[in-house]
């Protein structure tokens, strides 16, 4: 046998006492120091037993490489009981389970103004008593193949966008974004936001319907790389997107509807974020591609509830692994304070599993200030999502990284091993029930969600290994 | 009475996330009550208006200025702080990318490597597998320098290891040198054709600094860990590293440094041996095998190269010493010894005394290694009774305290003064940093009989203690 | 001291025998065989400071540098099949061809010659062929030096790695043809290396050509990080080393 290091010029790799390197740099030895530290507190065991299991290495290869080779495409826009398993009174909520006693205010207000967009309940105050009452079957998202923004919540009604991954055949759903301000995702359900959702339920659903069966399939894979490279991270700025959506589809609507092809048209247009619903679409159906690998440590969903931030394991089948959500630190509209705040909600988090939002915050100079600095501090927490994924993006690049792969598939083991929680780029909705979005920022991920699951993976590691 | 400031402003642009700031900055100043400063959408607008503002016309295009303060100074404090954001916003340079911070695992240390590569693992035991883990999941070789590494984990790694072409050094492996790359406590030798295989690390160095005093130079020392040669392990390293050696072109003859191994590895690591094209010479330690100096001399032999009369340096007595007779009379032995296997070595030569490796975790436990710092072993020389024997070694080489003999020499001088005889080994060579001649003069100049064969040294001690009459 | 560059500096001995000189290196510069590559920045010092070499040390102003390892310019190649060899001599010369740095004395005459007269084993022919290259060409590494720096690092070692002592002794002929009077025929570094060439040292990019073209790893890219040493010192080292493949594959 031969040992490549015994031959050609030697770089050596040190991690540990410095002292060590230095020796190492007095004998002119090109060296790259590792800036290690200890792991998260008690994870030590846990972390030997996952990394010695046989099958973990060759599990997140499989796990990572269906997450990128997922080929998601948007085919048709439908109501959601067409679809979904949802009977009437049963509603979707994003995040891990939560019943009402538990939600916050803009679950709560998404719940009522969900019941009220379908008839359920004459008003606020009936719809509210019959949660209360837990007449209402709540489920999250995830567990549809369906995600959510913010509130997430998904009624018989509503239109859907449905995304195809072609490579792995799999399909998941999203509700269709009803853009900024007062809007149910964010707890509003005044009667402006009802109106809306009866207009998306019966002109922009149907004339979105018609246009793709004009247009055929969406590459959403496409798209989004695209996006990348003109300045969206795809979670909080979406306006690429958007675009490039609005641009694809336009001939179609015109096509299909024409009558309706302006409102319509107009109404993309003025929501920089309508695309969001169908990058969380298509991250979602990617990252189901990866579930169930049995032995794999990467995250397959990062989801809030508005309580709760909980995630998946692909070897971990679809137990949720929680901890309290916190409040994301950012920037407030108007005079909006920290104190209006709701803590972290969404589903959307399924962008950073997916290796962009946070995850592509260098790719994106325009709404780098929310991290609170500027480029290069954008710059390096993409980069230092380097550490924490299994993998770089193959299409999902960055232009200023000299078009490196965006860092995707979170280790749940790396996670533990640096003490690196995954960045997330969010909005922030406000705490009281109709109030909507008061700003956007970042906001860490509970550690505990990380530590139980890595407690997990131990445990179902196979016995005498190390 | 409260004031509003209202305009909106044409063809300014700047993005939501810069205003959301601006009106965050204007927010805080004191007396500030409400500060809107945002493009003129009729989000924004709907914001202002709900706060009580009363807005002119504006299209989106537009950027809106609404602040509202307590007084009128404040108002124009406010105006003022609003342009010197504005000049900020853009004067604001395109931020450069920020230092590439180091990596924090060895994982992502090697994503950016290629080519020949090792990694060097010295964080505490507990850890240590998962670095090391990472260095052979990437195919890359790795001394693990930590010790407190679990069996069941050694073997894991050796085995992934095997899977991938790689080598482990280790755990508690103190020295490797590759391709004249000194790792872990390292000595500067002259490149040359003898390989090395180690289960002690001390043991490689006392046997390739006598080496390199003779002239014969060293291609590599790979380093095994102690435990590698033991029933459990099963030389599972020994046996990749002869192998290497074996089709190393630099290496035409091979050291084999070990205890006698284990019956269940012995086997293995012969058949090995036998195997191989390259010759091997076996250094056993122990009663029944060799010392480390012979080990290096029946190298030279196999070398065909003449062995040096290893240098010694031998106190003279003073005389308050020569009063208890011929030689230093009576005294008890003492090692005390920061090098494991030389410490190991110098008691079973001796076959008396008392001996000590500090070296041993017992010592080491929240303190660096005596290799480092010598303060415990200073300590032990102290506390030595007037008449006994002080045997010491010295280890030089990258990775050890710099200039041993400034604490040691003053330390012995007060030693040799209280009536106790000194003597050390000098592991080094002349190219280390320390300087193998700079050290034996001043520890000789302090009244310590030096050597630099271990094994010599012993031999000596022994003749001065009381048994020796 | 004889040059100084931002990344090193070269120091000239002057000694009754071969010319010696020196090259004190940052440690990213390219390692010629005379290299010590320090482990911090390269030392101030002007062009004719007087520097002390000896006793295992450098002294340089007031810096007093010593070896903290010790690398092997000349590490052996080990067995290598000639087979392997016949295979590799199309694959380099197919990177050299496609290659966008051409060597400085392209096309010209001795170098003809001197590819021709090696193929032949004609000492004669191989030895007029060096007398016209020594010193030809400018800069301080004439691109002829290092054509005939390449021949004689391959012819020696892929000679000894295959087996083919003709290889081996028509690289001891040129070696003593070269270096008898190089002192006197091109610059003093240029003169040190070619020395350091009869002696089969060279630099680790060299040497990484030559393990690829024994087959120990891929030849491709080992030969375009040689490539763009220099201005064209890697591509007329490059050219040697062909010229030194094709000898050895002919003698074999």
């Amino acid at each position: 046998m031969t040992l490549p290091m015994l031959s050609g010029d030697l770089q050596v790799i040190t991690v540990g006492a410095g002292l060590l390197g230095e020796a190492v740099d007095a004998q002119a030895v090109p060296r790259v120091g590792v800036d290690w530290r200890p792991p998260l507190p008690g994870t030590e065991a846990a972390i030997a037993r996952v990394l010695a299991d046989p099958r973990r290495a060759a599990a997140n290869e499989t796990a990572v490489d269906r997450l990128l080779s997922a080929r998601p495409h948007l085919v048709t826009v439908r109501p959601a009981h067409e679809v979904l398993d949802l009977a009437p009174g049963a509603f979707l909520h994003a995040g891990p389970p939560i019943g009402w006693k538990r939600a916050s205010g803009p679950l709560r207000g998404a719940l009522i103004g969900a019941m009220l967009y379908e008839g359920a309940a004459g008003d606020a105050r009936e719809a509210e008593r019959m949660l209360a009452a837990g007449d209402v079957r709540l489920s999250p998202c995830h567990h549809h193949r369906t995600v959510g923004p913010m509130a997430g919540v998904v009624s018989r009604s509503m239109w859907m966008l449905e995304v195809h991954d072609a490579e792995h055949g799999g399909t998941a759903y999203c509700s269709l974004n009803e853009g900024l301000g007062k809007v149910l995702r964010y707890g509003a359900y005044g009667p402006e936001v009802l109106k809306r959702l009866q207009w998306m339920g019966d002109v922009l659903g149907p004339v979105l319907r018609a246009a793709l069966a004009v247009s055929g399939p969406l590459d959403l894979r496409a798209l989004m790389a695209q996006a990348l490279q003109m300045g969206d991270e795809l979670h909080n700025r979406n306006r690429a997107a958007t675009s490039l959506l609005l641009r694809e589809l336009a001939p179609a609507i015109v096509d299909a509807a024409p009558e309706r092809a302006a409102e319509v048209l107009r109404f993309i247009h003025g929501n920089d974020h309508f695309f969001l619903n169908a990058g969380m679409a298509a991250c979602k159906v990617s990252a189901d591609a990866a579930r169930n690998v049995p032995g794999s440590s990467m995250v397959v969903a990062m989801a809030r509830n508005g309580t709760d931030f909980g995630i998946q394991v692909s070897g971990l089948g679809d137990r949720w692994f929680t901890g309290p959500a916190g409040v994301p630190d950012g920037l407030y509209l108007g005079a909006y304070g920290p104190a209006d705040a709701n803590p972290d909600i969404g589903d959307s988090t399924i962008t950073e599993t997916g290796g962009v939002g946070g995850f592509a915050m260098a790719a994106s100079p325009a709404i780098v200030r929310f991290v609170g600095g500027d480029v290069a501090e954008a710059t390096a927490a993409t980069r230092s999502m380097y550490e924490i994924t299994l993998a770089e993006h193959p299409a999902y690049q960055i232009p200023g990284l000299g078009f490196r792969g965006t860092p995707v598939g979170i280790d749940v083991t790396l996670v533990a091993r640096t003490g690196l929680l995954p960045v997330v780029n969010t909005g922030i909705a406000g705490r009281v029930a109709g109030t909507g979005q008061v700003g956007a920022g970042l906001v860490n991920p509970p550690v505990e969600a990380f530590t139980t699951a890595l407690a997990a993976l131990a445990e179902e590691a196979p016995e005498n290994t190390a | 009475m409260s004031a509003d400031l209202v305009r909106v402003r044409s063809g300014v642009y700047h993005d939501s996330v810069s205003l959301m700031g601006v009106s965050r900055a204007l927010a805080a100043l004191p007396g500030v009550e409400a500060a809107v400063v945002a493009m003129a959408t009729e989000l924004n607008l709907g914001l202002a208006r709900d706060l009580g503002f009363d807005l002119p016309p504006a299209d989106p295009s537009g950027l809106l200025i609404a602040v509202r303060a307590g007084d009128a100074g404040t108002l124009d404090a406010a105006e003022a702080e609003l342009e010197r954001q504005f000049a900020a916003l853009a004067n604001r340079r395109t931020g450069g990318e920020a230092a590439v911070s180091p990596p924090r695992t060895t994982r992502a240390a090697l994503a950016g490597v290629e080519g020949a590569a090792v990694a060097l693992v010295s964080v505490p035991g507990e850890h240590a597998f998962a670095e090391a883990l990472d260095a052979v999941e990437a195919g890359v070789s790795v001394m693990v320098f930590s010790d407190n590494v679990s069996i069941e984990q050694e073997i894991r790694l050796k085995d992934r290891a095997a899977a991938v072409g790689a080598l482990v050094m280790g755990p508690d492996c103190g020295t490797a040198a590759v391709g004249g790359v000194g790792l872990g406590f390292a000595n500067v030798l002259r490149p040359g054709e003898v390989g090395l295989v180690a289960a002690s690390g001390t043991g490689a160095q006392q046997v390739a600094t006598l080496l390199d005093h003779a002239g014969a130079g060293v291609s590599h020392i790979l380093g095994v860990g102690g435990r590698d040669l033991s029933a459990e392990v099963r030389g599972r390293s020994t046996v990749r590293a002869l192998r290497a050696l074996d089709a190393d072109p630099a290496t035409s003859l091979i050291v084999l440094i070990s205890k006698p191994p284990a019956p269940e590895a012995a086997d293995l690591v012969l058949d090995t041996v036998r195997g191989l094209a390259t010759p091997v010479v076996p250094a056993l330690l122990g009663p029944d095998g060799h010392d480390l100096t012979s080990a290096a001399e029946a190298v030279l032999n196999a070398l065909e190269m003449p062995i040096p009369d290893w240098p010694s340096w031998i106190a003279r007595e003073s005389g308050e010493m020569t009063a208890h007779g011929p030689g230093w009379a009576g005294g008890a032995l003492h090692g005390l010894y920061a090098g494991g296997t030389l410490c190991a070595e110098a008691e079973a030569l001796a076959g008396e005394g008392t001996f000590t490796d500090f070296g041993a975790d017992a010592y080491t436990r929240g303190r660096p290694h005596p290799m480092i710092d010598g303060t415990l072993r200073l300590d032990a020389l102290a506390a030595v009774p007037a008449g006994d024997v002080v045997l010491l070694d010295v280890v030089l080489g990258h990775g050890a305290d710099p200039d041993p003999s400034a604490s040691l020499a003053p330390a012995v001088a007060q030693a040799v003064r209280r009536g106790i005889a000194v003597v050390a080994v000098v592991v080094g060579t002349e190219g280390d940093p320390q300087g193998l001649t700079r050290q034996i003069h001043a520890l000789a100049g302090a009244g310590a009989s030096v050597f630099i064969s271990n094994a010599h040294a012993v031999r000596h001690a022994v003749s001065l203690t009381g048994s020796a009459k | 001291m004889l040059a100084a560059f931002p990344a090193g500096i070269y120091l000239e001995v002057r000694t009754e025998n071969e010319p010696q000189v020196v090259a004190v290196i940052r440690g990213d510069a390219v390692r010629l065989p005379n290299s010590i590559v320090l482990s911090g920045a390269v030392p101030e010092a002007a062009m004719g400071d007087d520097a002390a070499v000896g006793d295992g040390t450098i002294r340089l102003g007031g810096l007093s540098l010593s070896a903290g390892r010790w690398w092997n310019p000349a590490p052996p190649l080990g067995p290598a099949e000639p087979g392997l060899l016949a295979l590799a001599a199309p694959a380099m010369a197919a990177a050299l061809d496609r290659a966008a740095r051409r060597p400085g004395l392209d096309g010209n005459g001795a170098v003809a010659l001197l590819a021709d007269g090696c193929a032949r084993g004609s000492l004669l022919d191989t030895i007029s062929a060096a007398y016209r290259l020594i010193g030809l060409g400018p800069g301080l590494t004439p691109s002829g030096d290092d054509v005939l720096a390449g021949l004689l690092v391959a012819l020696r070692h892929l000679g000894t790695a295959a087996g083919v002592p003709r290889a081996v002794h028509l690289a001891d002929w040129l070696a003593a043809a070269v270096t008898f009077d190089a002192r006197t025929r091109t610059t003093p570094i240029s003169a040190t290396l070619l020395h350091c060439a009869a002696r089969g040292e060279a630099s680790p990019e060299v040497m990484s050509v030559l393990r690829g073209m024994a087959g120990r790893h891929p030849l491709e890219p080992a030969v375009q990080r040689l490539l763009p040493l220099g201005h064209t010192s890697g591509a007329d080292l490059a050219c040697g080393l062909r010229i030194g493949l094709d000898t050895v594959v002919s003698l074999a």
